[in-house]
């Protein structure tokens, strides 16, 4: 209870500045502001516990540079360890830390139990702490998360770039500095007449419905979508009116449910993406639980509140390339000033499809992969269908450059991009950009519970419905988050193609060689 | 299996070099394509596949094309019948000429008696035709029979002695042809030459390219034939192409052309390897000629027994075949189903019979219907013809283009419909066979899968062919006054009342009468009321007596057409009432001028898509004001009524001729006609407003449709309202094929929700109106809905609960019939349906009660949150 006590007392979080100050709706920005964690005990990776032998006598105050001891001006008693700011045993070995420095030994430390519980190999706990770590602050987390990759032992957790491997023959091009290098994408080159679009970041967001997430979500997607002048997806359930102002930075999904598709809203956008299916389950179409089926959302749909909503797969309308094709011109009709995405999933004869969406006049193929994140999708479909995108990238790209076409489409990769590096990876194993969805939500927030799709939703209110889970997150903080997240990918990937001697990632596309697999 | 056959199949191996490879991929990823076919009873020109061919362009991608020839003329031929009748047409491609020598040292010389041996002619310069990339193969054909002593050493060799001859000689050619291809064409990769066709009476043509191209090239625009098919490829793996891979492929005596694609390519393989088949040229459609030639010429099925075994019946369409039927089918079933294509596809085969003088074609349907197939049948007498096509448009376009050079024909078809694949009720085949009339003559007959005959209930006077003198008679004056008092009064009942009287006229009154009109038609009122008295001649059912039903609609179209041509071009001076746009004026559109309410666009030559499309001018047209159009000559352009965006009330679109896929997708608030039958994927996404269409619907009519009011005349294809929501309101006078509402969201019909009111009934021969033979014949009927409601017209109660997959069928009450009764009446006022006949069972009338029936939503344990479960 004595924790109690101390918690009530002691303003927490102090050495760091104030949280963002509101600011006005509608004009997103890409400034990096904090925008610390949300809950009053945040998770780090270690616990460092006080005993209760502490005497007070600070200096463990002194010796952390890290913030994690503190006492307020005019406390007595140093208050409870901020341990989620500790960088572990690295300090400790220094011999200066707080653990050797306190007289009465009062202090110790360890892995914090929570960790061991979170996440999986693909999405490591480290993975999901440097992700909140990059939102909170908008830069490169501390050493003792590793960042970069995950632990699965496999795609591009097993690749790595040639910089990075020790032996390997330095990057002939002298080494580039940050302001040189250019992250954009034109994602439009067809030359078919329809206007060109640029996204600052080769990053975009991808589809998740007004019913598979909450409306601050969605709005919190959109807006850093914004604020990077790049994309946000609407998923298939409708286009809330609150992301009209959003309108260049959202891309309609239309999918095979229909929901929500309206001509207005083909036409007030940009981008149209097809979404055909779904890398973590191909040969199925959405799922909407019935307890996310809230009147809201039912309403949004036109659907029966209540009921689960499945969509079909695949589109009624199209069970061939020529139907496709029929079916791309029908939203190009519609729209005649917007681009045409084809999102498909990645069965062996992905080659085929990408080739088949290219001729249906397709300017944008999106490949997702097999370890796509979805709450409700089956166990036995995820992960277990679909090819893995790194091994899909490869093949696509290849197949699109020996049928002389490669350079008239835009390749994006998603399924499983989790960091910049992630990113890099696939560009560099030959796609254009990327899309991402989970990163956003971890970024949110997301613990990775999985209990994203049945009763209330999401206990973290980011992939729910329920009216009073939503308040628990606030738009202009998730907003920021993402933001933040954003610029951290940014530097990192600057940091990348500088050292690879590349001023564009555009250069980066298909240079496999610049990557090394490491051995088992 | 006999024993005979079980040798047929085992000693093929003699011809396989090598163990077999192991399971073969497929080459080419293809899905849909354009099929095209007709049979008629004279032998037609390939030109008239031409026409449909090109229509249907947009559905392949000029790298993969064909056509076949059956039923030929020994004069083009260069031989008598009975050569033609008993040799076989070695038909070879050469695509490296300089293999031809080798190939008939090697080949054809030993194997055969040659009694001609002839080079296609064909364009000198393949570069004249335009569009086409690829040089086409040079193609040799053979007149040949198998040398007597060949042969018999072949049947000693095989132990093939106790085989009938023509069989043993069937299986020597097919074996040989095998073997060229080994040699030239698919083991060595190098891909020199390949057998096109072989069978008797029967030519097969393809290149890299469009369909067409070959009518083009290899000169055949003359060449006569009775039956043709062609196909448009759409592969799309590799940058090279040979035209090996492209339809039709053959058996022996007949050749299939293939839309769609096998998900269970594998499995049909590995069936065929199990009785010694072997690929060679690795597609979907090679191994379907494979099963077809198997099952036909080794097996020996009966027709409906291979059909039964492609497309099996199951559920309750199994239920409803006569036990003994139901025996045989189990066994087929249990024989090959892992042969039976899984996947959307649509075959189109030519078969030649020469055994016994005919020619056939047919034209077979998945079990789900996933791919577009349209069945017409027009019988001029005289002449006649059945069609089989992907699409509507290309049916009209064949018979357009035989109209135009031969009276006879008439450019309406008499009955044009769909399959229901693998039912009880149709089998989801046709065939259409030609066979000798025993007078000199021939005949054509079209019967289903069970054999059961198509019959065609019209009158046979033709309105639309007149003789001279019956042509030259002027009206009468009376009438001229008559016609143009009325007119100018705008009393369209008037002259309606008179058309009534159609039974009685002589065959040339009708055409005086609209001539009458279309010159009477000189003020805006007039123009208006003409308009809509032409539209009904031609859209409305009623008894026209002896007169052909489709020569009455040629007459009103031909009328309709000339009206709409009066109006004035852009650039032109005005006239009142309306103005009009076509292809080479589109430049010149501006908004409408004081008086100017009508924008008439004439559709020929527009393409079907894209930014050059109709479907953009009539956009463009909205958003400079103009709100009226009249749509005419459509041939199968697409999306009209698309891209208005939201509220656009007070727009009304009238469409004539083919139209094209996706019309009124996304309406909302505007009303649109269909002046005709309407195609695949209309008013998908449809929120508002109100469609009518006169006659018969297609595929995934209204999927995820959110609301608007939409009348059909006629049937809808598969699919109908799949995944609508919101409150679409939907009356259908005849059927579904099947899956109607699947997964309808349409909340409580009661409270502002969506229905379907099906009616289930159709038109006698006298254009009453009466009752299919069930109101819904489909196994599926509001599967996994959770909203909405289905009235369906059954006073005999035939739709039974193991229909609906989850719904409940309840009586309706007198709030259901508040409900319906409006639509029915504004049904009555666009179709002639009266609600009085609806409710009328066996001659008397009866309560709505007790000839409606609800099928509604009950709350399904699958589609429950977790907490109701």
């Amino acid at each position: 209870m004595t924790t109690t006590i101390v918690d009530a007392v002691i303003p927490r979080g102090s050495p760091l500045p104030e949280p963002p100050a509101r600011r006005p709706r509608g004009e997103p920005s890409r400034a990096v502001r904090p925008a610390p964690e949300r809950y009053r005990n945040p998770i780090g990776k270690y616990r460092v516990t006080r005993s209760a032998r502490c005497d007070g006598c600070g200096l463990c105050v002194e010796a952390c540079a890290y913030g994690v001891h503190l006492r307020p001006e005019a406390y007595a008693l140093v208050g409870r360890p901020e341990d989620h700011r500790c960088i572990g045993p690295s300090c400790v070995q220094g011999g200066d830390s707080c653990i050797d420095r306190c007289p009465q030994q009062a202090l110790s430390l360890r892995l914090n139990p929570n960790v061991e519980c979170l996440g999986d190999p693909r999405w490591t706990a480290d993975l999901i702490l440097s992700t909140w770590h990059q939102a909170a602050t908008g830069h490169r987390p501390p050493p003792h998360l590793e960042y970069r990759r995950g632990a699965s032992g496999g795609g591009f957790d097993r690749l790595r770039f040639r910089f990075e491997v020790p032996g390997t023959a330095p990057c002939r091009f002298p080494r580039l500095e940050g302001g040189a290098v250019d992250l954009g994408l034109d994602l439009n080159r067809r030359d078919d007449g329809r206007p060109q679009v640029h996204i600052d970041i080769p990053v975009y967001g991808g589809g998740m419905s007004f019913g598979s997430v909450s409306i601050h979500t969605i709005l919190a997607k959109a807006r850093a979508a914004a604020a990077w002048n790049s994309f946000s997806c609407t998923g298939e359930g409708g286009y809330p009116d609150r992301l009209r102002p959003y309108d260049d930075h959202m891309i309609t999904q239309v999918a095979t449910g229909l929901f929500g598709v309206r001509e207005e809203t083909i036409q007030r956008v940009r981008i149209v993406e097809f979404k055909y299916a779904q890398g973590a389950k191909p040969g199925l179409g959405g799922h909407l639980l019935g307890d996310k089926n809230t009147p809201a959302v039912a309403r949004m749909r036109g659907a029966v509140p209540g009921n689960s909503l499945f969509s079909p797969f695949p589109f009624h309308s199209v069970y061939s390339v020529e139907d496709h094709k029929k079916h791309l011109d029908w939203i190009k009709e519609v729209n005649p000033r917007c681009l045409v995405s084809v999102k498909v999933s990645t069965p062996t004869d992905v080659d085929m499809v990408a080739v088949g969406s290219w001729y249906a006049g397709a300017h944008i193929i999106h490949l997702d992969g097999g370890y796509g994140g979805t709450g409700a999708a089956p166990d036995i479909a995820k992960k277990n269908i679909a090819m893995p995108v790194e091994y899909a990238i490869p093949k696509v790209h290849k197949f699109l450059s020996a049928e002389g076409i490669r350079d008239r489409v835009t390749l994006v990769a998603s399924g499983g991009i989790r960091t910049a590096h992630d990113c890099l990876k696939a560009i560099a194993l030959g796609a254009d950009g990327v899309v991402i969805g989970t990163a956003e939500m971890v970024a949110l927030g997301c613990v990775r519970c999985a209990c994203c799709e049945s009763g209330r939703g999401c206990p973290r209110g980011i992939a729910t419905t329920d009216p009073e889970l939503v308040g628990l997150v606030d738009p202009d903080w998730a907003t920021q988050r993402l933001v933040n997240l954003h610029n951290a990918w940014r530097e990192e990937m600057v940091d990348v193609l500088g050292r690879l001697g590349l001023a564009s990632v555009r250069e980066l596309r298909g240079r496999s060689d610049l990557l090394r697999l490491l051995p088992d | 299996m006999k024993d005979i056959v079980r040798q047929l199949l085992d000693t093929r191996s003699h011809i396989y070099r090598g163990p077999a490879a192991p399971r073969p991929a497929r080459a080419a990823e293809e899905g849909g394509c354009g099929v095209t076919g007709f049979a008629c009873t004279e032998p037609l020109a390939g030109r008239f596949i031409y026409e449909p061919s090109a229509q249907m362009r947009n559905r392949g991608n000029g790298k993969g094309g064909g056509i076949a020839a059956v039923g030929l003329t020994p004069e083009q031929m260069g031989v008598p019948r009975g050569v033609l009748d008993e040799a076989y047409l070695l038909q070879i491609a050469l695509i490296d000429p300089g293999c031809h020598a080798d190939l008939e040292r090697r080949f054809v010389l030993p194997n055969f008696d040659v009694l001609l041996s002839v080079r296609q002619p064909h364009l000198d310069d393949y570069r004249d035709v335009p569009g086409l990339e690829v040089r086409p193969p040079d193609v040799h054909r053979y007149v040949v029979r198998p040398k007597p002593r060949v042969l018999d050493d072949f049947a000693r060799g095989s132990g093939l002695e106790s085989l009938e001859p023509r069989d043993l000689e069937d299986e020597f050619v097919w074996r040989n042809s095998y073997r060229i291809n080994d040699e030239y064409y698919a083991s060595l990769g190098e891909k020199r030459a390949f057998v096109l066709s072989h069978g008797r009476d029967l030519l097969v043509f393809k290149l890299v390219g469009y369909a067409e191209q070959n009518v083009e090239y290899y000169r055949l625009r003359d060449f006569k034939a009775h039956a043709w098919i062609a196909h448009q490829r759409y592969p799309t793996k590799g940058r090279v192409w040979h035209p090996g891979g492209a339809h039709p492929f053959v058996g022996v005596n007949e050749a299939l052309v293939h839309n769609g694609d096998f998900a269970n390519y594998h499995s049909v393989c590995e069936y065929l390897r199990q009785r010694n088949v072997r690929q060679q040229f690795l597609t979907d459609t090679e191994v379907s000629a494979q099963l077809f030639d198997l099952w036909d010429r080794v097996y020996k099925y009966p027709l409906e027994y291979i059909i039964e075994a492609l497309a099996p019946t199951s559920e309750l369409d199994f239920d409803e075949l006569p036990p003994a039927k139901q025996e045989v089918y189990r066994q087929i079933q249990a024989a090959h189903i892992h042969a039976s294509p899984d996947g959307p596809w649509f075959f189109i085969i030519a078969r030649s019979r020469p055994d016994l003088g005919q020619v056939q074609l047919l034209g077979i349907t998945d079990t789900a219907m996933l791919r577009p197939q349209v069945f017409a049948l027009s019988d001029n007498g005289d002449v006649q013809i059945g069609l089989i096509c992907s699409e509507q448009q290309a049916i009209d376009a064949t018979l357009r283009s035989l109209a135009r050079e031969d009276a006879r024909f008439c450019p309406v078809a008499d009955r044009t419909w769909n399959a229901r694949g693998g039912s009880s009720s149709d089998g989801g085949a046709f065939i259409f066979s030609v066979d000798a009339d025993g007078n000199g003559g021939r005949r054509l007959s079209c019967a289903d899968k069970f054999g059961r005959p198509v019959e065609l209930r019209t009158g046979r006077v033709r309105c639309d062919l007149l003789t001279p003198e019956e042509d030259s008679r002027p009206a009468p004056e009376a009438l001229r006054e008559l016609v143009s008092r009325y007119l100018q009064k705008g009393d369209v009942e008037a002259l309606w009342s008179h058309l009534l009287d159609l039974p009685t006229w002589s065959p040339g009154d009708l055409k005086r009468f609209c001539g009458l009109v279309v010159e009477g038609a000189d003020t805006a009122k007039a123009r208006m009321t003409a308009v809509r008295l032409l539209t009904l001649l031609r859209d409305r059912r009623f008894d026209t007596g002896d007169k052909r039903r489709a020569g009455v609609i040629q007459v009103a179209d031909r009328s309709l057409e000339a009206l709409f041509d009066s109006a004035p071009l852009f650039g032109r001076p005005a006239s009142r009432y309306w103005r009009r746009v076509d292809r080479a004026t589109r430049g010149l559109l501006v908004p409408p001028r004081a008086g100017e309410e009508v924008l008439v666009v004439d559709s020929e030559g527009f393409p079907a898509e894209g930014d050059d499309c109709d479907a953009v001018l009539l956009r463009e047209a909205y958003q400079a004001g103009w709100r009226r159009f009249i749509v005419y000559r459509l041939r199968g352009q697409r999306f009209h009524g698309s891209g208005f965006g939201p509220g656009t009330d007070g727009v009304r679109i009238d469409l004539y001729g083919s139209t094209g896929d996706y019309t009124s997708s996304g309406m909302d608030g505007m009303e649109i006609h269909i002046h005709g039958n309407a195609q695949d994927q209309v008013a998908q996404i449809a929120k508002g407003g109100r469609l009518v269409i006169h006659g018969d619907v297609g595929q995934t009519f209204m999927y995820g449709a959110k609301g608007g009011e939409v009348f059909v005349l006629g049937n809808a294809a598969g699919r109908p309202l799949i995944n609508a929501v919101g409150s679409p309101r939907v009356v259908i006078n005849g059927t579904c094929l099947d899956f109607l509402a699947e997964s309808f969201m349409a909340g409580d019909p009661l409270t502002g929700g969506g229905f379907v009111v099906l009616n289930g009934m159709e038109f006698d021969a006298r254009a009453r109106l009466v009752p299919q033979r069930t109101p819904y014949p489909g196994s599926n009927l509001f599967s996994l809905a959770s909203g909405g409601a289905i009235y369906i017209r059954d006073p005999g109660r035939r739709i039974v609960e193991r229909q609906l997959n989850g719904g409940g069928i309840a009586p309706i009450d007198d709030r259901d019939w508040s409900l319906i009764l409006p639509y029915l009446e504004e049904n009555e006022a666009l179709f002639g349906i009266r609600v009085r006949d609806l409710l009328t069972v066996d001659g008397r009338e009866r309560a709505p009660r007790d000839v409606y029936r609800k099928v509604s939503a009950v709350r399904l344990s699958v589609l429950a949150g977790s907490k109701a479960s």
